[in-house]
């Protein structure tokens, strides 16, 4: 599903936000990408939906050759993905309905299709009462909510998520991570950038550390691993 | 492109043309001023050149002939003429024939010749008409020479004038028309730029749901071309008031005048118009997402 060797990202101000990076990410996984900040994380997640390019090494997600893909196949990369902001990123003029179905829209998807599946990713979510609500109107978690349905609207192979609790309290956080197991449990592979020490504790997935640009821990059920 | 797709476009336009009304309405007024200019320029140009041209076409010669003339002298000069090469008719039109023709061209101001008294100016001519208009300037010079002819006139240098005006304007018309659609294209690339950037976070949003490129740019390109054709739209109504207003001035002035016929000419300068503003709003709109629009 993701597949990493060799990867190194250096910026044109001479930053090294990677180096070497070897990992592979399989269909189903439910993977936790922890580290402090600037230690890479972000820039990690970056790269698998082609926002930042590898400065060398190969780097495939869900079946496309990220680096060396024409520029106008990445669109067709970002529809088998799905990404979640610790900002949410909902438009706040279009309504909770508008919001997700624009990520249809987009795409140029059947009318019908559409009506039907934001309805059916609103259940999941658990917000088909508020279609009509404008962002505004809503909790941050509400708010984050729709930013998944929005994700997952297109059925993307695979989840990305930057810090999707990193703004809301803890019980909040705990419905999105049950939201989050619950896509993970349909068949969707979910890589999650946080600093929640508590949920990754707690939930007991993948855990990739990234420290300083490098994997210093890779674990197949493991903890936060950090004092915070 | 899908029918709920085209919707969509269109909706975006629709919108985009709300939000930033005071600018669109100061790109389609900037575009309206400047293709109004362009009309005017390329009205003045056609109609030149169909003067132009029309006067070349007409073959005849005018011989003039001395005051006084016995007419056994004006039947040789006749048949001399007929001699001539390439002649298709000759007629005699005597001074009196002649002053009654300006008297009727005149129209309304015919009253001028009344200060004349019994005074008739005018000579005694021939009109020659020949087969083809190459011949007419030999024709004209063996026709000068013959004794007791004044002067033969035809409508060379006139013609050749009004080309060189033609020509000038021409120039002059393109420079500006480069000039003008510089600064449109300017104004329009500005408005496009404002939209960008009112709609950068859904921009932002379309490429991580994997929209493509064309599909983002779309919108844009068809907010300028709608400024463009609007603009166009306005300029070309005006102009077709204006050219009306104008002919209906020059033909109580001056009947003779060989004007372009408002109908279908107008029709096609309008359209001519409205593509020109099309096409400026493509060019804006394109200059400003290839600058603001990173996709």
């Amino acid at each position: 599903m993701i597949h990493m060797r060799d990867v190194c990202k250096v910026y044109d101000t001479g930053v090294t936000a990677l180096d070497h990076v070897n990992i592979d990410i399989t269909r189903g996984d439910f993977v936790f990408v922890v580290g402090a900040s600037g230690a890479g994380k972000s820039t990690f997640i970056k790269l698998l939906f082609r926002e930042e390019l590898p400065t060398s090494g190969v780097l495939e997600v869900n079946g496309h050759d990220v680096v060396n893909m024409e520029p106008s196949d990445v669109p067709y990369l970002r529809r088998g993905l799905g990404v979640i902001f610790q900002d949410y990123r909902l438009l706040p003029e279009k309504t909770v309905f508008e919001n997700v179905a624009f990520a249809m829209q987009v795409i140029e998807a059947p009318r019908r299709l559409i009506q039907r599946s934001v309805n059916a990713v609103l259940d999941i979510v658990g917000l088909r009462d508020k279609y009509k609500s404008f962002p505004g109107q809503l909790s941050g978690g509400e708010q984050q909510r729709v930013a998944i349905a929005r994700a997952i609207v297109n059925d993307p192979a695979i989840v990305i998520a930057d810090e999707p609790t990193g703004n809301l309290d803890p019980e909040t956080s705990w419905d999105i991570m049950d939201i989050f197991h619950r896509i993970n449990v349909a068949g969707t592979t979910i890589v999650m950038a946080t600093h929640d020490k508590t949920i990754v504790d707690t939930m007991q997935r993948r855990v990739i550390a990234i420290e300083d640009g490098h994997i210093v821990r890779d674990e197949a059920k493991g903890g936060y691993g950090y004092e915070t | 492109m899908k029918l709920s797709t085209s919707e969509y476009f269109i909706r975006e336009v629709l919108i985009s043309l709300k939000r930033n009304n005071w600018m669109s309405f100061a790109s389609i007024g900037t575009v309206a001023v400047s293709l109004f200019v362009l009309g005017v320029f390329l009205t003045l140009v056609l109609n030149m050149n169909r003067m132009a041209s029309q006067l070349e076409s007409q073959v005849q010669i005018s011989v003039y002939l001395t005051d006084d003339l016995k007419n056994s002298r004006k039947d040789t000069i006749e048949e001399d003429i007929r001699a001539l090469q390439g002649i298709e008719s000759v007629k005699y039109v005597d001074k009196e024939e002649a002053i009654e023709r300006l008297r009727e061209r005149l129209g309304d101001q015919k009253y001028l010749l009344d200060a004349l008294g019994e005074k008739n100016p005018l000579p005694d001519s021939f009109e020659v008409t020949v087969t083809q208009p190459a011949l007419v300037q030999t024709a004209a010079e063996a026709i000068e020479k013959m004794t007791g002819v004044e002067e033969a006139k035809y409508g060379q240098d006139v013609v050749e004038h009004l080309f060189d005006i033609t020509r000038l304007m021409r120039i002059f018309g393109l420079i500006l028309m480069v000039l003008l659609a510089g600064a449109t294209i300017f104004i329009i690339s500005n408005t496009i730029r404002l939209t960008v950037f009112a709609r950068r976070k859904e921009i932002a949003i379309m490429k991580y749901v994997g929209a493509t490129d064309w599909f983002i740019r779309w919108p844009f390109l068809l907010e300028g071309v709608v400024l463009g054709g609007i603009g166009g739209i306005v300029a070309a109504l005006v102009l077709r008031s204006f050219y009306a207003a104008m002919a209906a001035k020059i033909y109580s002035t001056l009947t003779f005048f060989p004007l372009m016929p408002q109908y279908p000419f107008m029709n096609y300068v309008g359209v001519a118009i409205l593509i020109s503003g099309m096409i400026i709003g493509a060019i804006g709109s394109t200059i400003s997402l290839k600058r603001f629009l990173e996709v």
